[in-house]
């Protein structure tokens, strides 16, 4: 017989939501390997200071605000200059599995690897996730018009993507968005 | 071409608008083909973004399947809830008891180190609130069929609860009579884990402090480890083909004493009737 660990309440609700948060997790490093690593060190983090969990917050939103922070401090503390080397694209679409009966989407993946990880965190959240604005802005740290204004311009630019508009258009907005993100 | 903004047209494709406002911009759609094709493309681009994500999303389970997160070794419920909800049992027990008995405790008895209730740590990963629901329906999942088994004298007598426990969790079952140690037997009963009988033997101290014994029929031995559980410490190790843990508010100290003392304990032997007979009924299933 065995005394194991002390057994918290949100672990397993964490455990029951770790392909989501690794989804998370891997969109924002770029790639398996180092979503997995942050993943690994967020969810640590979160049982180690659980305390600061309300039970009135969805559990899922804190667990995404607190795998963005870890992601956050620790781009902070490195300048970014280790996730450049990591963040190819090959690397970045290994997130999409190629198995037979599953359509791989190059286009997208080429897409979403041109965005920024803060952008590509947005339409996770809010397409993905099915996250509103409100949610989504807390979960990065944003507000909710920085959300609204990011899924315009990032839905935009994609649709010019798509429909043959220009990948110049697409930048267009892009850069649109960066410059008033900026202001 | 009309000239409707992106943002009314994200809006528009993620359901965002009035309804008011969303017939509007239908009837501009139904006059603007240029403007059709930018909500269908907006609509497509939503949609490939999500099969993007969902994808994304097959390849983290298929990952996690693969290299699936390591269940905790033992039971499926944590011996931490154990400890706690039964030791929260136990607590409201010893109060029903004590009310009704009216029972005096002795004024001398030999005194143990326990934790000073104000210097209890808190508890190790910060403090949650606690739901009482959660913390009952736990305690509820440790009671059994045969939580009915002892008869009601057999509950607070130490040598007639050693009598029917040892059939339940095996003959070398310890019952001990920890009165050097400060501690008086109160009470047993059976709680159900997995299937398995688990014993419990509440003791309580001169001032009234619940400790609990849990005894669980294992293979092997294994030496005594402490734990700390919130403001309940435990000790576990497994004698005799049996695992016992002891658990209570006490230092480390006091409860690895407390395990070793029920480690020298020796039992009468059990009586043959006990020890011969058949093992006890498996409670028939619910229907």
């Amino acid at each position: 017989m065995q005394a194991e660990d002390y057994q918290d309440s949100i672990k397993p609700g964490l455990v029951a939501m770790l392909p989501r948060l690794k989804r998370f997790a891997d969109l924002l490093a770029g790639s398996k390997l180092a979503g997995i690593a942050l993943l690994r060190r967020a969810l640590k983090r979160m049982l180690a200071e659980q305390h600061r969990y309300q039970r009135s917050m969805p559990l899922d939103r804190f667990a995404f605000a607190e795998l963005y922070r870890q992601w956050f401090e620790e781009l902070a503390a490195e300048g970014g200059a280790a996730r450049e080397v990591e963040d190819a694209a090959q690397t970045f679409a290994g997130l999409f599995p190629r198995k037979e009966g599953q359509d791989f989407d190059p286009l997208m993946a080429a897409y979403l690897h041109s965005l920024p990880p803060q952008h590509r965190a947005t339409l996770l959240l809010v397409y993905g996730e099915g996250f509103d604005d409100i949610d989504a802005g807390r979960v990065l740290d944003v507000a909710p018009e920085t959300i609204d204004l990011r899924l315009v311009r990032l839905s935009a630019s994609l649709a010019d993507c798509l429909s043959g508009r220009g990948q110049t258009r697409a930048r267009a907005n892009l850069a649109r968005l960066y410059a008033e993100e900026a202001a | 071409m009309s000239e409707l903004s992106d943002e009314l047209l994200v809006a528009y494709v993620d359901g965002q608008l009035a309804p008011k406002q969303a017939q509007a911009v239908d009837k501009v759609l139904a006059q603007d083909d240029v403007l059709a094709k930018r909500v269908s493309a907006l609509k497509t681009a939503h949609k490939r973004l999500e099969a993007a994500f969902d994808a994304i999303l097959a390849g983290a389970e298929a990952d996690l399947a693969a290299h699936p997160v390591p269940r905790p070794r033992g039971f499926f419920v944590s011996w931490s809830a154990l400890v706690q909800a039964s030791l929260a049992t136990a607590g409201m027990v010893l109060a029903a008891v004590m009310l009704l008995a009216g029972l005096g405790w002795p004024l001398q008895m030999p005194k143990i180190v326990w934790r000073d209730s104000v210097a209890v740590d808190m508890e190790p990963v910060g403090a949650l609130p606690r739901d009482w629901r959660e913390e009952v329906a736990r305690a509820q999942a440790l009671i059994g069929r045969d939580s009915f088994e002892l008869g009601v004298e057999s509950q607070t007598n130490a040598e007639l609860a050693r009598f029917q426990l040892a059939r339940m969790i095996g003959p070398n079952l310890l019952v001990p009579e920890l009165g050097a140690q400060g501690l008086r037997f109160a009470r047993a009963q059976v709680l159900r884990f997995e299937g398995k009988p688990v014993a419990q033997l509440l003791y309580i101290d001169a001032h009234g402090a619940p400790f609990a014994l849990y005894a669980k029929a294992r293979e092997g031995s294994e030496e005594a480890g402490f734990k700390r559980y919130g403001a309940i410490g435990a000790v576990s190790f497994a004698h005799d083909g049996i695992a016992y843990l002891i658990a209570g508010e006490a230092d480390e100290p006091s409860l690895m004493r407390l395990a070793e003392a029920v480690r020298r304990k020796e039992n009468a032997p059990v009586p043959e009737a006990a020890a011969n007979a058949p093992p006890m009924p498996n409670p028939k299933p619910k229907p």
